[in-house]
């Protein structure tokens, strides 16, 4: 698309677009920059807590659009304030809850063998062990994660590791194979 | 800096509009700055190192949103189709804005576009940079664009803290609104107006319980007598209603000590009005014991405390006399008695007040029974109290002492009797007495003996038998209910207000006199006092002594006698009447009627406590 068009893309606007990879998008231009091409558009309800889903999009990618209608600016420029200091602890914050997550996913395992990890977790305290499930710093279950394979730790918690992992793994049966 | 670097610590994005930002606002507001459409202008003039930048409107609106984003998780869609996840980290907003991502996995892999198998393995999530000839789009969800900086916000990124104050908050901002109160549209006559429904209410021909019984069928068994005291309906009613409702309302009018009782009756507290809410309705409340006797400490007495004293000083019967009481009261509440010795009336008032309380104690209990014999002298002394009382409110207008007792017993419609009597007991007490209002001034002038060691003991004895003849008397007058005055004013509202347990009888039985009865004449095998041993009964030698006892009133005589040890009765002789003239206090009270057939031959009697004052007759 080219870069004609001003009034189409002037800020305030809404559009429903599609792009070149399958995309539709409708919502609201919140800025346009000619020199890197790349839309903004805010999408959602207007005044919907001030919350909305934000696209950059770059222009180029946009197959067609249809201009809806003409609204006012979402920027209120008044108001726009950056607060750097939120930011950074924002920032940290996320990258701490990922790192969490993170830890939860096992490298180099199978896509059951997560499920299963994750359907551990739900109850107990599971960490991975390269490619071994460590439960509770105890028990350990090792590739491929069946009942047999759960060795160590108190004989109560062994057995109820099994348990769980039987049971787990039926679920994850009973919903289908492509699931994962 | 065209370069991204990942080992660079500040991201571009964000060192850059901070120093932008720094250079567009001049000053830094700790860490809010403003991003301004006019400060690009400022931008190129001041920062030499950046001039050539191309600057414009949209692009400080790119760059802000970019900022904004940072620490958002974002996926970015690349143009193989891949869709890479992770934090939105920094961007190049000098050159063509490639995207920096923290903790970055590739979500969907565009280049493989068959499913995976579950063999698929997960990498571990990285930094990662996507070049912008890659980019196609970055999707950031749930962003708010402006207000930035609240706190609410700021604290809602980090999810693994969060304070209950920043949880509710959030929703709290969210969901306010002008709130305007209700206004009825058009007025709905369907709607009963609710300040009439309740109107009328006696007038209201409506019975619930007809109504129940018509409509489900269920029968009422409420019986109101089972629950409150039970009315002499009768041609008595009227009056005995309106003697009611005056009493009623004079307790409703009486000054009282306590902030509560106050409150409700409409008064303001007198004293302290700086009393703070706590105070006044949730401190635990200590009563200040302010009728402390300096010379008898009598727990009766104390148990009442200073309020009650000065409450049913301050009856209000006739409004002239209540200036001066509740003054006097009012000092006499608050000073401890134990510092009154200086002036005579405040002494006499509390002469007053430990008569008075004895005799509260009396008629609080006893309002309607009096019985002679069985009663203390209180008794006895509270039911002339009622006399006093009973006289008219204007009759009382004389402060002065004796001469307003004196016209009082005067005017004194009930009892001829008791006018002398009562004369002779306000002479007698004449420097006890401290000008109040009448009714009670008449009966504090009594005094006691037992409980109370007043300043009269030689002329107790004098008083008391012609007490108890006005007992007698005054009882039968108040069955008649002639009188109009609330006498059991001053009572009720003691009673009420006590928590002494009396030592009074609250079963004895209202004492009828029996013109019939026979004298009593003692002999001395009856007179069981003390010299007799314990356990020793009595015999046939005592059925003559029971037979003179014959129609007698109850106890009359023996009361005394059965104050240390059980006695045994043979009534053998017939037709006695003793076990209905013998009334054991601690047991079922029997009327006089008692037939005398049912009692069995041997009478037990249980013995006294010990400390049981004489409730006899004395002749």
């Amino acid at each position: 698309m080219e870069g004609g068009g001003g009034e189409e893309l002037a800020v305030g606007c809404v559009l429903s677009l599609r792009t070149t990879l399958g995309d539709e998008i409708e919502g609201q231009i919140v800025a346009y920059d000619r020199p890197s091409n790349i839309l903004v558009i805010q999408e959602g309800s207007s005044n919907a807590g001030a919350r909305r889903n934000i696209r950059l999009l770059k222009a180029n990618y946009i197959q067609d659009f249809t201009y809806l209608k003409k609204a006012e600016d979402p920027l209120d420029l008044n108001k726009c304030y950056i607060d750097l200091a939120g930011l950074q602890a924002r920032e940290e914050a996320s990258l701490r809850q990922a790192e969490i997550e993170a830890e939860r996913i096992g490298v180099g395992v199978t896509s059951e063998a997560q499920s299963l990890f994750d359907a551990l977790s739900k109850t107990l305290p599971v960490r991975w062990d390269k490619t071994v499930i460590v439960v509770m710093n105890e028990v350990r279950v090792s590739i491929p994660y069946l009942p047999e394979n759960v060795t160590g730790g108190t004989p109560a918690a062994n057995d109820r590791v099994k348990k769980v992992l039987e049971f787990e793994r039926k679920r994850l049966q009973a919903r289908g194979p492509g699931q994962f | 800096m065209q370069r991204m670097n990942l080992q660079q610590g500040r991201p571009f994005a964000n060192g850059y509009s901070s120093r932008r930002v720094d250079t567009v606002v001049g000053t830094r507001t700790e860490s809010k700055t403003q991003v301004r459409k006019s400060a690009s202008p400022n931008f190129v003039s001041t920062n030499g190192t950046r001039v050539g930048r191309p600057t414009s409107p949209s692009r400080d609106r790119l760059i802000y949103v970019l900022t904004c984003l940072v620490g958002h998780h974002v996926e970015v869609h690349v143009k193989n189709g891949s869709i890479i996840s992770g934090i939105f980290h920094a961007t190049n907003a000098d050159g063509d804005f490639e995207i920096v991502l923290k903790m970055a996995q590739v979500i969907k892999d565009g280049s493989v576009r068959e499913r995976k198998s579950d063999h698929d393995s997960i990498k571990k999530p990285q930094p990662m940079v996507i070049p912008a000839r890659e980019l196609v789009q970055v999707l950031a969800k749930d962003v708010s664009l402006s207000d930035e900086f609240t706190p609410g916000q700021s604290c809602e990124k980090r999810k693994d803290l969060m304070i209950d104050s920043v949880i509710s908050h959030s929703h709290h901002l969210e969901t306010e609104r002008e709130l305007a109160p209700w206004m009825p549209g058009e007025d709905d006559p369907e709607c009963p107006e609710l300040e009439n429904i309740f109107d009328g209410t006696f007038d209201r021909k409506w019975d619930q319980f007809e109504t129940n019984e018509a409509l489900f069928g269920v029968k009422s068994t409420f019986n109101e007598e089972l629950y409150t005291t039970k009315l002499e309906r009768g041609p008595q009613m009227r009056d005995l209603e309106k003697i009611a409702l005056k009493i009623a309302r004079e307790i409703e009018g009486e000054e009282t000590q306590d902030l509560h009782l106050a409150e409700e009756r409409g008064f303001s507290y007198h004293d302290d009005f700086n009393l703070d809410e706590e105070s006044r309705y949730s401190a635990v409340r200590r009563e200040v014991n302010g009728s402390g006797l300096r010379e008898n400490e009598n727990s009766d007495m104390e148990a009442y405390g200073s309020g009650i004293i000065a409450g049913s000083l301050g009856l209000a019967t006739s409004g002239s006399c209540s200036d001066s009481l509740s003054k006097k009261n009012g000092n006499e509440a608050q000073a401890s008695c134990n510092e009154t010795q200086a002036s005579s009336t405040s002494s006499s008032v509390v002469e007053e007040a430990c008569l008075y309380t004895l005799a509260d104690k009396g008629l609080g209990l006893s309002s309607v029974d009096v019985s002679s014999e069985l009663k203390s002298d209180c008794i006895a002394r509270s039911s002339s109290l009622e006399d006093e009382i009973r006289l008219d409110d204007n009759q009382i207008k004389d402060q002065g002492g004796k001469s307003e007792r004196m016209a009082i017993q005067d005017s004194q419609t009930s009892d001829d009797v008791n006018t002398s009597i009562k004369s002779e007991e306000v002479s007698i007490s004449a420097p006890l007495y401290d000008p109040s209002s009448s009714g009670q001034g008449n009966i504090i002038t009594e005094s006691s003996d037992s409980p109370v060691r007043g300043k009269l003991p030689a002329a107790s004895e004098s008083v008391d038998p012609p007490i108890r003849q006005g007992s007698s008397t005054s009882s039968s007058e108040y069955a008649h209910a002639e009188s109009n005055r609330p006498f059991l004013s001053p009572s009720t509202s003691c009673g009420s207000l006590s928590s002494e347990k009396s030592t009074l009888n609250p079963n004895a039985k209202e004492f009828k006199l029996n013109p019939n009865a026979k004298s009593f004449t003692p002999s001395s095998s009856v007179r069981l006092h003390a010299a007799i041993p314990d356990g020793s009964f009595y015999q046939a030698s005592n059925v003559n002594a029971v037979q003179h006892m014959h129609g007698l009133p109850m106890g009359v005589g023996v009361g005394p006698s059965f104050s240390h040890q059980p006695v045994f009765y043979n009534p053998q002789a017939a037709q006695i009447q003793s076990p209905q003239a013998y009334i054991n206090p601690n047991g079922p009270v029997y009327g006089q009627q008692m037939i005398v057939g049912q009692h069995p031959q041997f009478y037990y009697v249980q013995s006294y406590p010990p400390e049981m004052p004489h409730k006899g007759r004395k002749f």
